[in-house]
């Protein structure tokens, strides 16, 4: 027996060695793109004039250093998710970066050519305020880092701490911001609201109070926006409702109240409802700032003023203006503004500081993209150009978290779409025919060969031979062509107009949702950005939904697809229609929906134009359709009573289920109530929709059938107890007819915790979950079966299923937590199935759906061998060679989509998160494809060799044989 | 002297075909030939035209001989009884294991008897002279099935023939659904 297992063991190890990429594979059919997200903190720097470093900080706690000429990635930290690795503050000097993390838990300092971390202190509790490099006689030492209660100076070169003070008064004075000039004092402020200002000093040496002092100012709310130091230590406030600036000289003794400069002596004026935002410049730490300060005064009104002499200058005005920005190179400090120049360009031009003078021939156009949203960050990177005038770039972040680098006198050095970094929902869709493919569609058509006669045909198929004739001579022209040009220019350009769906259809549109509300099309093959829509207005918190209503396959009507935006708070939500090869809307009238939409549903039913029918189900449980014409309501009420849905509400812990009427109301049939006390509804799926099983059943070792039971509406519902004792918490599975409502099977996993991924697909769930006893995660797989007799081969109604499917559930030990789960789906349904694991290390595991299989026996027979079952082993296996993106990891992936192929043996996959990776895998090989290293120049010799010898061998046999017959 | 007669009609080789393709000689004294014709040349001399040195055989016909074609033709019509054994023996040898040698030696047996069934009439012809031609006939038919009834027979043990469910497995078309669902959480 042992010498079985061992055979067999090595059989199937042999089976699957070489499923990985070959080293000349790589990057063939996969591709991936970094994202960093949207940028909250960047810097250029400045330290050298050859530097083409830029260090960002975003929201997505990443912390990355990229090539300001190209927009690549040099390297990239990404931190925790969520408020732990939230980047607080990036400040930079030299080659230095120090950042602080986690609300103030962290402070760290990069080196920032190679990405190296220099040192980390972990600094006491308490909510981060603030943080500013401290500077003593020109030199940057120290870096202060203020909390909500204490405040602390740290050595640069060592992170060493140097002092840590109480704030005084911290639980009545809220602390907000710190200043340093260089001249050997700490300044924090601190607010109590609408009543005064604290101003605390402290000498960097010991971290002694110098001096305090308390200023009234009624006015104040919060210093964050409306305060900032200039000119050597003068605090600048301005407040709207008393229309004033506010100036207060931090050193002096006898100034005890703030010097009030009313706005209207400057012949300026806030907007209505705007908070007036002030920015100032210190283009050393060691040094004061300058005394020459941007004052925004509407969202589209910026001016340059002056502290001179304690009087405020204006020295220009700047209106209308979007954004404004300070920049020093050397010694001296430009400024750039950026103001609209007509309806699609903005222009960005370069004034001196101090002057307000603007610098000939340093004007920027920035092209707006008509489908994109509004700039609203400007980053400048100044330089010193060899003739000693001031030349610049910059860096634009839009609404829609695009990052154009510019550089003059308008030229897109490049372009980050950092929205992609929080896809949310994608889809893959087929590429439409050339014209000449589509020429032959069309001749075919079904419409097309009722209407014509006999000749009208004939003539039309010449026609369209005509035309691919046509075609393959331009091609042959194009090949030879690019054969006489050199081979780096002739790079395969995808464009737009030149799409079309290649041989195998591998080649798709992956139309992706991201958060921010930005949609892309994007070419699988090779990951070009086609098109790119920002829809404006929408919620942060919003739900989407995308649903394919036409695919291509029915020239002359364009693709369809609709997302379903449903804003969060209100409930209301919104249909946008778009063509999703050309990213187009659509201009189909959409129904409005007046009330709050719980679900849809895509119904196989289709309109006159091709157009799958959804249904949208209200708050009240009525129904409105989409499309909604007449040849569909008819439509409708002819099929109304097999139409059922079924809605989950995890708050409640109930199921329901509906049936439609004809009139396009519903009627509740079922209900299933889980008690939201003992457990609540985590999770529900049913099984995708393009989803084909070729094999109704599996061959037993005797040689009889075992059926499956594919039951199109099981769904599979997760449910997760509310007790998190590691003891008593316990996951659920319950498998539901979503037509009857009959609880098919139930399942408990005991002392098991979520989170649980799942996939449910054919007749088989499976799911993991975190095993609170033996603290490892855990892969359970349930898997259906009707028996050894079908109970009816040709229909499959729910209402009619007498016998309960036999089940059977084994489960495994898996080495790895992750963190999502997915199986891979071809066409036809006949090639293996893999499952797909995004790891949290960022790899991606191709999981042979053979190793999950409630089947595999304990003891090994006769049978069980024949069936080519593995022996049962708890522990999961995994294999280097299983992880299909090899070294280009996925970070934090949240998703993978999976779609089917032209070719039976090729899924394609995309990962998403933080990173967009592509490839295909081939579960079962590519057993319909010749291999890469296919010989065809041996093999085609060869036949053409023989072809050859039996010619020559068949004439001179004729010669012989004549011969002989003359002799 | 005409030339299908004793005259020798040189059409093959020699050296004088190199010469002219075909020639007629009239002096068949001459020696200067093949060796072929040298053989015979004695026999081309002595003897005239529509002479044959082979005895001419007695037709009458005898009870000895008769005795001798009904053997003949029982041997004919046994023939694929008596492969059987062999037959047997093979396929016990050859194992039920699916591999080329058994794959090859199973189409042998069940091609032979298909081959000779289909060239029934050819025999039949054969055993026109015996008297007990249909026995003969049949027996020779039941040993050919029984011939393919073994071959059968061995694709059977060997798992050649379609006879479990699970061989019409791919041919079951997936049910069609009645129902539509759909749904989910609450959005």
């Amino acid at each position: 027996m042992a010498w079985l297992v061992v055979r067999l063991a090595i059989s199937v190890s042999l089976f699957y060695t070489a499923s990985a990429v070959f080293e000349d594979q790589v990057g063939k059919f996969d591709w991936r793109q970094q994202f960093i997200g949207k940028v909250r903190f960047a810097l250029f720097d400045t330290h050298s004039q050859a530097s083409k470093k830029l260090l960002v900080a975003t929201d997505k706690n990443v912390f990355a250093s990229l090539n300001s000429r190209t927009g690549d990635l040099f390297w990239r930290h990404v931190d925790k998710t969520g408020p732990e690795g939230h980047i607080d503050a990036l400040l930079m000097y030299g080659q230095d970066a120090v950042v602080v993390a986690g609300n103030g838990r962290l402070l760290r300092s990069w080196e920032t050519t190679v990405g190296g971390l220099k040192w980390e202190t972990v600094l006491d509790t308490g909510s981060f305020q603030a943080a500013a490099l401290v500077g003593v006689q020109d030199f940057v030492k120290y870096v202060a880092v203020l909390k909500k209660s204490a405040i602390s100076l740290h050595d640069l070169s060592s992170g060493s701490q140097i002092w840590v003070e109480n704030l005084p008064d911290s639980d009545t004075v809220q602390y907000q911001t710190i200043y340093s000039g260089g001249n050997g004092l700490v300044f924090v402020f601190g607010v109590v609201p609408n009543s005064h200002i604290v101003i605390v000093e402290y000498k960097i040496e010991d971290g002694e109070i110098m001096n305090k002092k308390s200023v009234e100012a009624a006015w104040m709310s919060s210093l964050e926006s409306s305060c900032t130091v200039i000119s050597s230590g003068i605090l600048l406030c301005v407040d709207q409702i008393t229309q004033s600036l506010y100036t207060l000289l931090l050193q002096s003794a006898e100034q005890t109240e703030m010097r009030q400069i009313h706005l209207q002596t400057l012949d300026l004026e806030v907007a209505s409802g705007f908070q007036p935002v002030l920015t100032s410049t210190q283009p050393n730490p060691a040094q004061p700032p300058l005394s020459e300060f941007f004052l925004q005064l509407s969202p589209d009104h910026h001016i340059l003023l002056q502290l001179k002499d304690g009087l405020i200058v204006p020295l220009r005005d700047f209106n209308p203006s979007y954004l404004a920005a300070f920049a020093t190179s050397g010694e001296r400090t430009v400024a750039a503004v950026m103001s609209p120049k007509n309806d699609t360009a903005c222009s960005i031009n370069l004034f001196s500081a101090d002057t307000g003078r603007r610098h000939l021939d340093t004007t920027i156009i920035y092209h707006m993209d008509p489908n994109g949203g509004k700039p609203n960050r400007l980053y400048v990177h100044a330089f010193l150009k060899k003739d000693d005038s001031v030349g610049y770039r910059v860096m634009v972040q839009t609404e829609d978290l695009t990052l154009t680098f510019l550089q003059q006198p308008g030229r897109v050095v490049w372009m980050r779409e950092e929205a992609l970094a929080d896809v949310v929902t994608m889809e893959m869709i087929d590429l439409p025919f050339t014209g000449t493919q589509a020429e032959l569609e069309g001749e075919f058509g079904k419409k097309a060969a009722i209407q014509d006669g006999l000749l009208p045909m004939v003539l039309k198929r010449l026609s369209s031979q005509f035309i691919l004739l046509q075609a393959w001579l331009a091609h042959l022209w194009k090949l030879f062509y690019d054969a006489r040009k050199p081979r780096s220019s002739v790079k395969n350009e995808v464009n737009i107009d030149t799409l079309s769906r290649d041989e195998f259809n591998l080649q798709k549109m992956m139309v992706m949702v991201t958060a921010s509300g930005k949609l892309f099309g994007i070419d699988s093959k090779s990951g070009t950005i086609l098109w790119k829509q920002y829809l404006e207005n929408i919620e942060p918190n919003s739900v989407f939904k995308l649903i394919v209503q036409r695919t291509t396959a029915h020239f002359p009507h364009p693709p369809q697809c609709t997302l379903l935006i449903k804003n969060k708070d209100t409930g209301l939500g919104n249909l946008y229609v778009f063509n999703p090869i050309f990213g187009k809307k659509s201009q189909i009238s959409v129904p409005a929906l007046p009330r709050p939409v719980l679900q849809t549903l895509l119904l196989p039913v289709i309109d006159q134009d091709y157009a799958k029918v959804l249904l949208l189900i209200d708050d009240q449980y009525k129904v409105t359709t989409f499309p909604s014409t007449k040849n569909i309501l008819q439509q409708l009420q002819d099929t109304a009573s097999s139409i059922f849905f079924y809605l989950v509400d995890s708050s409640q812990g109930k199921l329901s289920g509906f049936r439609l009427r004809k009139d396009l109301s519903t009627e509740l049939i079922w209900e299933v109530v889980i008690p939201t006390e003992v457990q609540k509804i985590v999770a529900v799926k049913g099984k995708r929709a393009n989803e084909h099983v070729h094999s109704q059943g599996r061959v037993m070792g005797d040689r009889s059938v075992l059926y499956k039971y594919l039951n199109p509406n099981l769904l599979a519902v997760i449910t997760e107890s509310t007790d998190t004792h590691h003891e008593r918490s316990f996951v659920g599975i319950f498998l539901i007819d979503g037509v009857t409502g009959r609880i098919v099977h139930e399942a408990v996993q005991r002392k098991a915790k979520g989170p649980v991924h799942f996939v449910h697909s054919e007749n088989w769930v499976v799911y993991v979950y975190w095993n609170s006893k033996f603290r490892r995660n855990e892969f359970s797989v349930l898997e259906l079966f009707e028996g050894a007799e079908l109970y009816n081969s040709t229909v499959f109604s729910s209402l009619d299923r007498p016998h309960p499917p036999q089940v059977l559930q084994q489960s495994y030990i898996f080495p790895a937590p992750i963190s999502t789960l997915e199986a891979t789906l071809t066409e036809k349904g006949i090639t293996s199935r893999h499952l797909l694991v995004g790891l949290p290390s960022g790899n991606i595991l191709s999981l042979p759906k053979m190793f999950l299989d409630p089947r595999r026996p304990e003891v090994v027979s006769e049978q069980s061998r024949e069936e080519n079952l593995i022996p049962y082993a708890p522990e999961m296996p995994i294999r280097d060679e299983w992880f299909i993106n090899y070294n280009q990891t996925v970070s934090r992936v949240r998703g993978i989509h999976t779609a089917p192929s032209g070719l039976e043996s090729t899924c394609l996959v995309v990962a998403y998160g933080l990173d967009i990776y592509q490839t295909r895998v081939f579960p079962s090989k590519q057993f319909d494809v010749l291999k890469d290293d296919y010989d065809y120049v041996l093999i085609s010799s060869v036949l053409f060799g023989l072809f050859f010898a039996t010619m020559i061998s068949k004439r001179l046999a004729e010669v012989k044989l004549l011969n002989r017959a003359w002799r | 002297m005409t030339a299908p007669g004793g005259g020798a009609l040189a059409t093959r080789g020699g050296a004088t075909v190199r010469r002219m393709k075909w020639s007629l000689e009239l002096s068949l004294g001459n020696s200067s030939r093949s060796r072929g014709d040298r053989q015979s040349k004695d026999g081309d001399v002595m003897y005239p035209v529509g002479y044959s040195d082979k005895p001419v055989p007695d037709t009458s016909v005898q009870e000895a001989d008769r005795n001798l074609v009904e053997k003949r033709c029982w041997d004919v019509a046994l023939g694929p009884l008596k492969q059987i054994p062999m037959n047997l023996f093979i396929m016990y040898m050859s194992g039920n294991t699916i591999s080329i040698f058994p794959i090859m030696m199973v189409c042998m047996m069940a091609w032979r008897p298909i081959q000779a069934l289909m060239s029934m009439s050819a025999t039949f012809k054969l055993l026109e002279s015996s008297s007990q031609q249909w026995l003969q006939g049949l027996v020779y038919l039941i040993g050919n099935l029984l011939g393919s009834a073994l071959a059968v027979y061995k694709c059977q043990s060997m798992g050649l023939l379609p006879t479990h469910s699970s061989d019409w497995l791919a041919f079951i078309e997936p049910p069609q659904r009645l129902e539509i669902m759909g749904g989910g959480m609450v959005m």
